[in-house]
């Protein structure tokens, strides 16, 4: 045998047939792996609105209570003021149209995201 | 007709948040890098155990994967890492030398008798010492790359060349059925 055989022996030789299941497990634990949940964002927006609320009750438990009532009371009453003023509505409703249809054109429309966050949890 | 994706889009594909691209990556060379692993280790739960760990390596590294170099290559680097490592373990455990020849019988000039030809090749391949049946293992997925399997090996080009050449050489002769003195 030439070496020149024996180079083109050796190429020619087949794979090793891998154990069956390899594939499958390789892809759960990489390219299929299940989606977390929630993202790290997700989580750190959670705990920091759940350490907010903590110490809100915390507070109130120290004797903070009518305080907190007043000020929340202030900032009712100054809302339902603002809100009850026509033309402020009119122009929050224009912003918030606006900013709905741009993100039909940057992929970030709440209703899409959400679709395609579940076509690939289904996909899993 | 559209054209197959590089194994290097993929791997951006995989980093801007498409996953399922590294299917396609692992569909490619899940096959190679068992082989690799399997003609190695010669163990197949050990090889499964490789291939599943190098995969799973290279996809939480692969943001350092740098750009234009060769996916195979990487792959197949951290699996021959990962089997280095268990044939130091089994050294460790067993106190002896790396099993250059663990299968002691039959010999391999005997074995290679009376096979077909794919066979008696693969007989005197695994009747190669360890450094020469990976350079030859690493051929056989690369072919002559020489610098790609230099990588692998983290070995000079030099002397993977003379490791290849002393490989054939030494199955040659196997073949031929003569005395084979290292």
């Amino acid at each position: 045998m030439t070496m020149d055989e024996l180079e083109r022996a050796i190429l020619e030789l087949p794979l090793e047939e891998p154990p069956e299941g390899l594939r499958a497990s390789i892809l759960l634990a990489t390219a299929y792996r299940p989606a977390p949940a929630f993202s790290f964002v997700e989580l750190a927006t959670l705990g920091a609105l759940g350490a907010v609320g903590l110490w809100l009750v915390v507070q109130l438990i120290l004797g903070g209570g009518s305080l907190f009532v007043q000020t929340l009371g202030t900032i009712g009453s100054a809302l339902s003021h603002t809100l009850s003023n026509g033309a402020v509505v009119a122009w929050l409703a224009a912003g918030g149209a606006t900013a709905l249809w741009l993100t039909l054109f940057n992929g970030s429309h709440p209703l899409l995201v959400a679709s395609h966050r579940s076509e690939r949890s289904a996909g899993r | 007709m559209r054209a197959e994706p590089q194994d290097g889009d993929l791997v951006a594909m995989t980093l801007r948040g498409h996953p399922e691209a590294f299917a396609t990556l692992v569909e490619r060379y899940d096959r190679a890098v068992y082989h690799l692993a399997y003609r190695t280790l010669h163990d197949v739960e050990e090889a499964r155990d490789v291939t599943q760990e190098a995969f799973f390596k290279a996809f939480r590294s692969l943001r350092t994967f740098k750009t234009g170099a060769k996916f195979s290559t990487w792959i197949f680097a951290i699996t021959y890492h990962a089997c280095c490592d268990r044939l130091s373990r089994r050294k460790h455990y067993s106190g002896e030398e790396l099993p250059e020849r663990a299968d002691a019988a039959p010999g391999p000039e005997q074995r290679v008798i009376s096979l077909d030809e794919a066979s008696r090749l693969r007989a005197a391949i695994d009747a190669l010492p360890e450094k020469y049946r990976t350079v030859v293992t690493l051929f056989h997925l690369q072919g002559k790359q020489y610098d790609e399997i230099a990588s692998v090996l983290g070995l000079p080009m030099g002397t993977v060349k003379t490791h290849l050449f002393r490989a054939k050489e030494q199955l040659r002769r196997l073949l031929s059925g003569m005395e084979v003195t290292e």
